[in-house]
């Protein structure tokens, strides 16, 4: 892969500080906060499992300096938009046609960006991790993590600080 | 993609309470007719729940008397529960029943499982799958959403548990998730297992010989379907509490030392912690990282549960303490915490702290000594080939052990061409795989589970002879004579019941592990792990046989099980004794329905009936044949020399009967107590049968001569 730059995104930290236990919570959280279910295309967070050495890799958006997949997109800042203040990439699910050329675009195989089914059934739409810009605190999947073996880039300090992540109101 | 919406599911014309947690249908495939067709989930609940009461409603309904395993009548019923799949924590887990082919005799049985395949299985749209009469040739069926196809699979058969795995990755894609069997169950034996992702198995039932009996080697899915819990403020308040504090961050940990606890032994590898399934929030599974292959000179991980630590080192038992049995709110703690090694701080000012960590010494059983490598390729020989780790290393290993050590191989290599040696990875090794592919006479015979061999071998001389080596750390060292077989009720191991294996408990809990066996049909201790509030341990310990406060947490026990078999959680994880309603308060947030704890324990007794009722029809199930199989085992000494008195254990009996509302006599359960729970169709059913007692006009108490135990006249012997 070309070496390029990244806006703050989720990380999988190394097993010696937390080995992902294949759980898959994250994705499971993802789903449910963005759109209340869960599923395998509906999260912004892949698990790529381990069926038989159980060893996990967290699989989500790196949040592209040149955005890629932003780029691509033909409904750009109607449907694929751009925070400049957070440098984080997102989906604006009511202006998504579900053309599926920001996926097709993801410069990571396999393509950090899904597409679901409307709920109208029409159609589909494209679903990326977007930090949750719209949760207060941490992205869900850090905050529910049990193991606390993800965090963000920018900021692992809170992830190397020891906090349980599944005591309330702990982040 | 299936065309389908979550609001296509909740507003099914069905599923007329709007109900979460379900998908609606659960698949019938028939192996013999090659047909599929679907059963409505919502004819079955919120009655039954899910899980293992709705296996237990089908298999009652379905399944003739005197079906056996290997029948093409033998219906494999597997189900996942509400939870699975919408994100509360341990829902990933799922159920299947059968008749099952390891005990003896052979009986209706029952599982768990973790892994990803059930919830996988729920995102195409399925609540379970029903399995019946026989193919062929060998098949696997394929299951995509709406696509449901039963395929060759001759390319498959022969291959082991993780051959097969990868071979279905490779041929329809990572995502598909599988379950399969390995050698061991395409050759019938019957302590095979079913293995799916993560190394998690249905291992005690034998269920993995039905499959080959069927010619099923697999089932892979993949679903791209939603689910979505009625309660996700709940859900979160669920992941927060369910066994607060929640787990630290887990690192992989260079190990330098591994066996039973208060025994272990140095050597070095590493070590992390992984989920079983999806969703869960106490990691209490062990990954043993780059440890030796059975199969090449490859370094693999392997994921091992409890029993495994005895495979590296088993020359004392389990030790234990009064808190792991009989614990206070102050120290009280989900055993996933001990597993995962996330045990709190004990809380010094619980006023009876001092008991609560009491400790039991374990015995000196002097079985094998320490080798790692030795251990990791006995547990990858039981992964590979799919077979029951619990059998091999607590019932066949020991028993090897102990007949060498008192001379009763003498002249008898056993069909193997190395020594006959515990100690031996070469000898274990050629054992196993023999048995596993039905090698010559002692292959074969092996292959029919220990009590099956030993009976085979002779049982007077390989069960009930005298084993020299055991000694009570509990009595200054004095040594307890232990029979050569660890055989409990129903040809199942000894498991928790105070001799042998784990030993070293206390009576009213190796009495209640022991009631809560004999009615069950295999070793039920995987998931009927018998707890009650120290509260009561001071009345127990004082009258073992009639506290019914011990009859009471029997009975809380039992239910417990059947809940967390259906609403879908784990062992390790509930009942909390202290939070009653917690499995309620699961199923509510992922159904919208509003469970209480009252209606779940009824639903509880109404599985439970169920099971009782297929025991009693199906199998000839009544009080004599319970007590005479449980009996030999209450007959051993336990660590304090004790063994059970006659009298006294046929009143226990007598209490739970009561309490569960079955007759003296015959142990069948009564009409009121079947329409107590709704099941006045069952009661009609055992009627018709001649197999519903009449109330006795007085007290019945004529309990006969105990049980003929060879083992207890060979101990009174000089």
């Amino acid at each position: 892969m070309e070496s390029r730059g990244y806006a703050n995104h989720v990380v999988q930290y190394a097993p010696d500080y937390s080995l992902c236990a294949g759980c898959e919570t994250c994705a499971i959280m993802c789903g449910l906060t963005h759109f209340g279910v869960t599923g395998p295309h509906v999260s912004g967070v892949h698990v790529d499992l381990g069926t038989r050495d159980c060893i996990h890799t967290i699989q989500v958006c790196q949040q592209c300096l040149d955005r890629p997949c932003y780029e691509a997109c033909p409904k750009k800042d109607e449907a694929m938009c751009f925070d400049a203040g957070t440098g984080v990439t997102y989906v604006r699910q009511e202006g998504c046609i579900g053309c599926g050329k920001c996926m097709r675009a993801c410069t990571f195989t396999p393509s950090r960006i899904t597409l679901r089914r409307a709920e109208s059934r029409k159609g589909w739409r494209a679903v990326k991790c977007d930090l949750c810009r719209e949760r207060e605190g941490m992205p869900a999947c850090i905050t529910y993590c049990p193991v606390r073996c993800i965090g963000l880039s920018e900021d692992s300090v809170e992830a190397a600080s020891g906090i349980h992540p599944a005591e309330p109101n702990a982040l | 993609m299936p065309n389908y919406t979550l609001d296509d599911i909740i507003n099914s014309p069905a599923n007329t309470g709007h109900l979460h947690g379900y998908s609606g249908k659960i698949i019938r495939v028939d192996l013999t007719t090659r047909e599929v067709s679907f059963l409505d989930t919502y004819q079955y609940v919120p009655e039954y729940v899910g899980g293992r009461m709705i296996a237990n409603r089908i298999f009652f309904d379905e399944v003739p008397p005197d079906t056996g395993a290997f029948d093409e009548a033998n219906e494999f019923i597997y189900m996942t529960g509400p939870t699975t799949g919408v994100g509360i924590p341990a829902g990933g887990r799922s159920a299947a029943c059968a008749v099952g082919a390891a005990m003896s005799p052979e009986q209706y049985a029952w599982g768990n499982i973790g892994g990803w395949f059930a919830t996988e299985l729920k995102y195409a749209s399925y609540d379970g799958l029903i399995i019946q009469g026989k193919a062929d040739e060998p098949v696997h069926i394929k299951i995509e959403d709406d696509s449901i196809e039963i395929l060759p699979a001759d390319d498959l058969w022969g291959l082991r548990v993780h051959q097969t795995q990868a071979a279905l990755e490779e041929r329809y894609g990572h995502e598909f998730k599988s379950m399969v069997i390995g050698p061991a169950g395409e050759n019938l034996v019957r302590i095979a297992s079913i293995t799916t992702g993560n190394d998690c198995v249905f291992a005690k039932g034998g269920f993995g010989a039905v499959w080959g009996s069927k010619k099923l080697k697999a089932i892979t899915v993949r679903g791209h379907g939603v689910l979505a819990p009625a309660d996700l403020e709940k859900l979160e308040y669920l992941r927060f509490n369910m066994n607060n504090p929640g787990m630290r961050p887990s690192p992989v940990l260079h190990m330098t030392q591994i066996g039973v606890p208060g025994g272990e032994f140095p050597v070095e590898y590493d070590r992390g912690n992984v989920a079983c399934s999806p969703g869960c929030n106490q990691h209490c599974n062990a990954l043993l990282m780059d440890g030796r292959s059975a199969f090449s000179d490859e370094r693999v991980n392997h994921i091992e549960k409890c029993v495994s630590i005895c495979t590296f080192d088993y020359r004392s038992d389990i030790p234990t303490t009064v808190g792991m049995f009989w614990p206070t709110k102050e120290n009280y703690c989900a055993p996933c915490k001990l597993l995962s090694r996330e045990f709190p701080e004990p809380d010094f000012s619980d006023p009876h702290f001092q008991e609560q960590a009491k400790p039991l010494a374990p015995d000196i059983l002097n079985f094998w000594g320490p080798d790692y490598d030795r251990g990791t390729i006995v547990n990858d020989l039981c992964n590979e080939y799919g077979i029951d780790k619990w059998e091999v290393i607590i019932f066949m290993m020991p028993w090897l052990a102990m007949c060498k050590e008192e001379g009763l191989f003498d002249g008898m290599d056993l069909g193997c061409a190395e020594p006959i040696d515990v100690e031996s990875e070469a000898f274990l090794r050629e054992f196993i795989t023999n048995l596993v592919y039905r090698r010559g006479e002692f292959g074969d015979l092996f292959a029919e589970g220990m009590a099956r061999a030993i009976r085979g071998l002779g049982y007077e001389k390989f069960s009930e002879s005298i084993y020299h080596g055991r000694y009570s750390q509990m009595l200054g060292g004095k040594r307890i004579d232990l029979p050569v077989s660890l055989e409990a009720a129903w040809g199942q191991s000894v498991h928790w019941q105070g001799r042998g294996f784990e030993g070293a408990i206390e009576k009213p809990t190796w009495l209640a592990m022991s009631l809560i066996n004999m009615v069950s049909t295999r070793d039920a201790q995987t998931v009927e792990h018998f707890h009650c509030k120290h509260d009561f341990h001071e009345a127990a310990m004082a009258d073992p046989y009639h506290c019914p406060h011990v009859i009471d947490a029997i009975i809380h026990t039992q239910n417990a099980a059947e809940i967390k078999d259906s609403v879908m959680s784990c062992e390790w994880q509930s009942p909390d004794l202290w939070w009653p309603t917690m499995e309620a308060e699961m199923y509510a947030a992922a159904t919208g329905y509003p469970m209480t704890e009252e209606e779940l324990n009824d639903a509880a007794c109404r599985s439970k009936l169920l099971f009782r009722a297929t025991l009693i029809r199906n199998h000839g199930r009544c009080r004599r044949q319970e007590m005479e199989s449980i009996w030999r085992i209450l007959s051993v000494p336990d660590s304090l020399d004790e063994v059970a008195d006659w009298q006294s254990w046929n009143e226990m009996v007598d209490l739970y009967y009561e309490a569960r509302g079955w007759d003296l006599e015959t142990g069948w359960p009564y009409r009121e107590t079947y329409e107590r729970y709704g099941l006045a169709d069952v009661a009609d059913e055992m009627e018709r049968l001649g197999l519903l007692p009449e109330r006795p006009q007085e007290r019945w108490c004529d309990y006969g001569d105990e049980p003929f135990v060879l083992f207890a006249q060979n101990r009174e012997r000089p």
